[in-house]
Parts: C-alpha cells; sequence; structure tokens
C-alpha cells in the first residue's frame, strides 16, 4: 500500500467520526495554540529584554555624575561619587565617541520654588496640605524647594522614566512638567494618588541670589504627569528647555549654598551601552575620563536570572499542555482500535502487512495532529498578538516603544510539525496494538 | 490444500477448549468444499487456519506450495493478499468508502497501481451487476449487494482460494441464493477453490465435498470430490463474465 493510498485512507476513517476527530482536533489546537502563545510572546518579550539589556537601553544604562570617578566603583551598583567635576560637552563627546555607547543623553538641574495653588485641592476633590511646617504662615504655604531635572525627553525611551500617571511633558516643552514620588511625598501622597495631581498649576521660580536679598525668575507650568525616574534625583522632570534657562538664571547670582549648582554646565548624563556585556567596559572607560558612575549591573543579572525561571515556568505549562493533549490523542486512537477490531482484521484479512495498519493508526494520528497544529498555530499567534495589544497600550501609557510580536514562520512552522509529532508518539501505542491485532478479528468479531 | 494432523486448541474460562482435533483434509485444486458443524465446533477457526489468519498450533497445512505452518506473519500477509480471498457474513466491508474503494482496496494493498486497480474494480463491480452502484456507501446497499460487493473485492487479485465464512447467514432467501450462485459462478468460471463455511445444509449439499465438524461425524457419504453440484434457482445478478473480466 502506497503512502499515498494510506494518507488517503487515514484522512477518511479520522472524517468518518467527525465530532470525535473535531475534539481531538481541538485539544491539539489548544495545546498548540498556547505553546505557539507562549513561544511567540517568549521570543517577543526575549526581543524586547534583550533589546534593553544586550543592544543598549535603560537597563543597559550608566549614570554619570558630574563628580570625580571612585576607583572602586565598577564593581558597585551604587558607587559613591568624588569631589564635584565638572561635566561640560567636551566630557559628553568623549563619552559619546567610546566605542561601545549607543547614546549619551545629557541631564540639567536647577533649583526651583515650586508653588502649587493654595488650598491644594486635587482633582478627586481631596484637599491637601504641606506635611512638614517649613513656609506655613507664608505667603505661598504649599511652596517646596525642588530639584527640577531637565533632560532630552524626545529620547525618553533611552532613559530611566516611568510613568505612573498621565503622560511625559511634550519634548520641547516650556509649560509641562512631571511631578516624582518625592514631591508628592511633600504632601503625604503616594503613588497611588498620582492621577489625582494631573492638571495642576504649579508656579517655579528659579532664585538668584543678591547677597542677602533673592530675586526669582518667574515661570508657569501644568503637571501632565507623574513619573517615576533614576536618571537624576528631583521632585520634578521637564524639558532642558525649561531647566537651562533656570540654571543659568541661578547661576548668574552669587553663591549661595542654598541653591549652589557649582560650575558644571551638566549635572549628570545618562549613557546607553550598546550592549549589556559591554557596560562594564563602558564604565571602566568613563571612569579613564574621570568621571563617576553607576549602573545596575547586579540587579539585572537578577533579573535575568528571574527571566530565567519564568521562561522555565512557561515552557512547563506548555510541556504540560502538549502532554494532556498527547494523551486525548492516545485516548482517542485507543478507543478507535477497540471500536475497530474487526475492521483492522477485515484488512489484515485482505492481504494488510502489520506495518500497513501500523503506518495507517499512525498516520490517522498525524492527520489530527497536523489539523489541530494548523489551527492551533493561528489562534497562538492570534492570542500572541491580541496580548502584544494590551502590553502595547500600557507601554503607549508608560511613553514606551510598543512591542511588535515576532509572528515569525519559524514558530508556525515548529506548532505544525511538534504537533505531528506529538500526535504520532501518542499514537504510536494505539497504532503498535492495532498492529499486533490478530488478523483472526476479521471473523471473530 | 492439504491439511495433516490439524488440532486447535483455546484456553477457555472452564479450561482447555479443542475445537479441532486431528482434522486430515485435503482439497484439490478448484474443489469445492463445505464446512458445517454446530457452534463451536470450529469451522471458522479452521477456515481462519487455511486462509492464513491465524497460524495452526499442531499440525501441517498447505496451500499450493506454501507451508503455512512454517509462514512468518509478513509471509501470511503476503498469502492473504495474493492467494486467499476471504467473504465474510458481516460483509467486512468499510463504511467509510464507496463499494468501489472498497474493491480497489483489496488491489492497493496488494501495490496495484491507481489506474489499474480502478480498472479492475469497475470490472469487477460490473461483473457482480453492481456498476451502478459503484459510488455507494455500504450504508446504502442492501445486504446481498454488499455481500456482491464483498465477493468482487475478494476477486481483485485473482486468488486461488475463496474462503466463505457463512456468506448467506445475513441474508434473506433471495439474496441468500443469488450470492450463492455468484460464488459458485467465480468457482466454476475462474477455476480457484472455493471453501464455504455454512450451517445451511442445502447449500453445503451443493458442494463436491461436505466436511462436517460436529462431534463423531465423518465427511458425509456421496459428497466426494467432483460430485456435482445440485441444480440452484437462477438469481437476478448473476455473475456475468462476459460484462467484463477483470484485467
Amino acid at each position: 500500500m502506497t503512502w499515498l493510498d494510506t494518507v488517503a485512507l487515514a484522512a477518511r476513517n479520522v472524517a468518518r467520526r467527525p465530532g470525535r476527530a473535531l475534539l481531538t482536533v481541538i485539544s491539539v489546537a489548544l495545546a498548540a495554540a498556547l505553546f505557539s502563545a507562549i513561544l511567540t510572546i517568549a521570543d517577543t518579550a526575549r526581543t524586547r529584554v534583550l533589546d534593553q539589556l544586550a543592544k543598549g537601553g535603560p537597563l543597559a544604562g550608566i549614570e554619570v555624575a558630574a563628580a570625580e570617578a571612585d576607583p572602586g566603583q565598577v564593581d558597585s551598583d551604587n558607587a559613591q561619587p568624588g569631589a564635584p567635576r565638572d561635566l561640560d560637552d567636551a566630557a559628553l563627546a568623549a563619552m559619546a565617541a567610546l566605542p561601545d555607547v549607543r547614546s549619551v543623553v545629557p541631564i540639567e538641574t536647577a533649583r526651583v520654588l515650586a508653588i502649587p495653588p493654595f488650598p491644594l485641592v486635587l482633582a478627586d476633590g481631596r484637599t491637601v496640605t504641606l506635611e512638614r511646617d517649613e513656609g506655613r504662615g507664608r505667603r505661598a504655604p504649599n511652596a517646596t524647594f525642588e530639584t527640577f531635572v531637565g533632560t532630552d525627553l524626545d529620547r525618553a525611551v533611552d532613559l530611566p522614566i516611568t510613568v505612573l500617571a498621565g503622560r511625559l511633558p511634550a519634548p520641547g516643552s516650556q509649560v509641562e512638567v512631571a511631578v516624582t514620588p518625592t514631591w508628592l511625598a511633600n504632601f503625604g501622597l503616594g503613588r497611588a494618588d498620582a492621577d489625582a495631581v494631573v492638571g495642576l498649576e504649579l508656579e517655579l521660580g528659579a532664585p538668584r541670589a543678591f547677597g542677602d536679598r533673592v530675586r526669582s525668575r518667574w515661570t508657569r507650568a501644568t503637571v501632565v504627569g507623574v513619573v517615576a525616574q533614576q536618571a537624576a534625583p528631583g521632585g520634578l522632570v521637564g524639558t532642558r528647555e525649561m531647566v537651562h534657562p533656570d540654571r543659568l538664571w541661578t547661576a548668574a547670582g552669587l553663591p549661595d549654598e542654598r541653591f549652589s549648582l557649582g560650575t558644571t554646565p551638566y549635572s549628570g548624563a545618562f549613557v546607553v551601552a550598546r550592549e549589556l556585556d559591554a557596560v562594564g567596559r563602558v564604565r571602566n572607560q568613563i571612569t579613564g575620563i574621570g568621571y563617576s558612575t553607576r549602573a545596575p549591573e547586579n540587579l539585572i543579572a537578577t533579573v535575568q536570572r528571574y527571566l530565567h525561571v519564568v521562561e522555565i515556568v512557561l515552557t512547563g505549562i506548555g510541556v504540560i499542555s502538549l502532554v494532556i493533549a498527547g494523551l486525548g490523542v492516545t485516548n482517542t486512537l485507543l478507543a478507535a482500535v477497540r471500536e475497530r477490531r474487526r475492521e483492522i482484521g477485515v484488512l489484515k484479512a485482505i492481504g494488510a502487512r502489520d506495518v500497513d495498519v501500523l503506518r495507517l493508526l499512525l498516520l490517522e494520528a498525524g492527520v489530527l495532529g497536523v489539523l489541530g497544529g494548523v489551527l492551533g498555530s493561528a489562534l497562538g499567534i492570534g492570542v500572541a498578538a491580541v496580548v502584544a495589544v494590551v502590553v502595547n497600550s500600557y507601554l503607549e501609557s508608560q511613553s514606551l516603544t510598543p512591542v511588535h510580536p515576532q509572528l515569525s514562520l519559524s514558530i508556525a512552522v515548529i506548532g505544525v510539525l511538534g504537533s505531528g509529532v506529538l500526535s504520532l508518539v501518542a499514537g504510536a501505542i494505539p497504532a503498535l496494538r492495532a498492529a499486533r491485532l490478530p488478523a483472526r478479528e476479521a471473523v471473530d468479531a | 490444500m492439504r491439511v495433516r494432523g490439524l488440532r486447535h486448541r483455546y484456553q477457555a474460562p472452564g479450561g482447555v477448549l479443542t475445537v479441532l482435533d486431528g482434522i486430515d483434509l485435503d482439497v484439490p485444486a478448484g474443489g469445492y468444499l463445505a464446512v458445517t458443524g454446530r457452534s463451536g465446533a470450529g469451522k471458522s477457526t479452521l477456515l481462519a487456519i487455511v486462509g492464513g489468519l491465524e497460524k495452526p498450533q499442531e499440525g501441517t497445512v498447505e496451500v499450493g506450495d506454501i507451508d503455512l505452518t512454517r509462514a512468518n506473519r509478513n509471509d501470511l500477509a503476503h498469502f492473504r493478499g495474493s492467494t486467499v480471498g476471504f467473504v465474510f457474513q458481516h460483509f467486512g466491508l468499510l463504511d467509510q468508502l464507496t463499494a468501489a474503494e472498497n474493491v480497489e482496496l483489496a488491489g492497493s494493498l496488494a501495490g496495484l497501481g491507481g489506474r489499474r486497480r480502478r480498472a479492475r474494480a469497475r470490472d469487477l463491480l460490473g461483473a457482480v451487476g453492481l456498476a451502478h452502484r459503484a459510488d455507494h456507501r455500504p450504508t446504502q446497499l442492501s445486504g446481498g449487494e454488499r455481500q456482491r460487493v464483498a465477493i468482487a473485492r475478494a476477486m481483485t487479485n485473482e486468488p486461488r482460494l475463496l474462503l466463505a465464512d457463512e456468506p448467506t447467514g445475513n441474508l434473506d432467501g433471495e439474496s441468500a441464493a443469488a450470492v450463492v450462485a455468484l460464488l459458485e459462478d467465480v468457482h466454476r468460471d475462474r477455476g480457484c477453490t472455493l471453501v464455504v463455511v455454512t450451517h445451511d445444509r442445502t447449500l453445503a449439499a451443493r458442494a463436491h465435498r461436505h466436511l462436517d465438524l460436529s462431534p463423531g461425524r465423518d465427511p458425509e457419504p456421496g459428497s466426494a470430490p467432483g460430485a456435482a453440484p445440485a441444480p440452484a434457482p437462477v438469481p437476478d445478478h448473476r455473475y456475468a463474465p462476459d460484462r467484463g473480466r477483470p484485467a
């Protein structure tokens, strides 16, 4: 009996019990869908994480401070900076020229007086006041003195910034700011209250010392979001276009230790390495240039270990689902063999060899598996695409680059072939049992 | 067909059950043997053994130049596919295939090419008067028609030995007569050896030789090899070799 004839007969046999075949195909399809979805999501997530870790990104980033390097800093995630040292354009250019550096994002900071409305009524109707007594009784009882962090927000994807509520200020904006949990804490608020402060108006005053007098440069800004960020410590985040004039204004005054900025043009920089393995090398090179650095290398290694555990768990779930589907195929074929003892006997009576029967049953299993695999792979990739839409809506709310599900042909092929092989393995025992049935069944049944 | 000292036993709940005990049998090529006996007498077992469905436990069975005692499973499969044609009481047709496909299946297992076996199936169905039912499934055919399809399938590989196990057991009188006539026509026109297991003594009486397996009974006298069969009623659908012989 040729393979083609056997395949045709196997297909007819499968189609004879459409309900049972459909249930078996669905069980294989669900397993294949889960497996394909896991593979697609894992592949997408791995690509995303590797983009972040191995090809550059916030986690492969290095904070550079305007300070002298600590010689032992490369071995520490949180090295203590040395004496202040000016960080200027020449230093940033030297860092950008390092072969393993993907980008250098300069950070400027200014000290500003931030004054929200008084009384401070939140969007949810609550009225809050400063937790500490400082400033009470003055003309602006809600005023706090904050570090205003300015950076290139059009490169926010390279920065360790997470949007907790609202959004980031628009690139180049001079009227929008984001506040951090540090500022919220002044009013006894936490991250859960983040939504309630979006939309507040702030008056920002950059001070300049004139001996015993202080004059401020006043601007108004709208709080468009609440962010957690590790680019530089501070209560407010905005664009460099907004912070730079404040910084220049303060720096032009007489020295005053309350809001001294030093002489450095930039208070820091965020350097992104091309790959995770290069972080240590780049830190060494920046140390050679003479600046203090910090990088979460040990943290990343820990995260990688957790990721690996997650991958193992996901793989385990996939394997369990495949085993369950395989048992379904085995059960279906065992039932088929039980029901078809006479038919198998007749096949043998008219000349079928054991190997013909074995091949027929295996192909029946293969037909179920391939059908389930095709259906399941399509379903799994669809599920992954839906998951990607959900994930993207979150990432976009965080002003982060969306993910693109890795809809690779190889995953579809693995899904189909894997299901086929799974079904062949699952069908082996019933097929062997059928092949060993005595031909005598033809006259006994 | 030559059988010597054939013994066969089954393990039954009450102990060992001997169903064939020292059977000696000779059927010449082209002979016609009817096997009768009570239920459990070993008729189907004898048929299964001489048809290569089961190996004899004791004794020798030779069909032509093939010693079934020494054949392995593959040899037996080849023997069944090339030398033997089976007709069962339950017809043994695959419900998922059409009548023509059922007939083709035997050719497919024997390695015949698609075009050749389709032509042969068409010819054989025509010969048994079912050309117009070639595309019908077994469930769409009457019992008599199903048995004629089964006979056509049995003839696909031009067997030298045609074995029929209660071929009329599930048929009404008219259909049974038609099927018997068809088997006898095939036997006569193609010269193959015909062995029929039956409870029907009238049918048994038509055979050249009659083997009764009931305990204490010898083959009936007067049923020597070569005895002429009794005349049979002419059915509506006779085997008609002039309507198309197998290729």
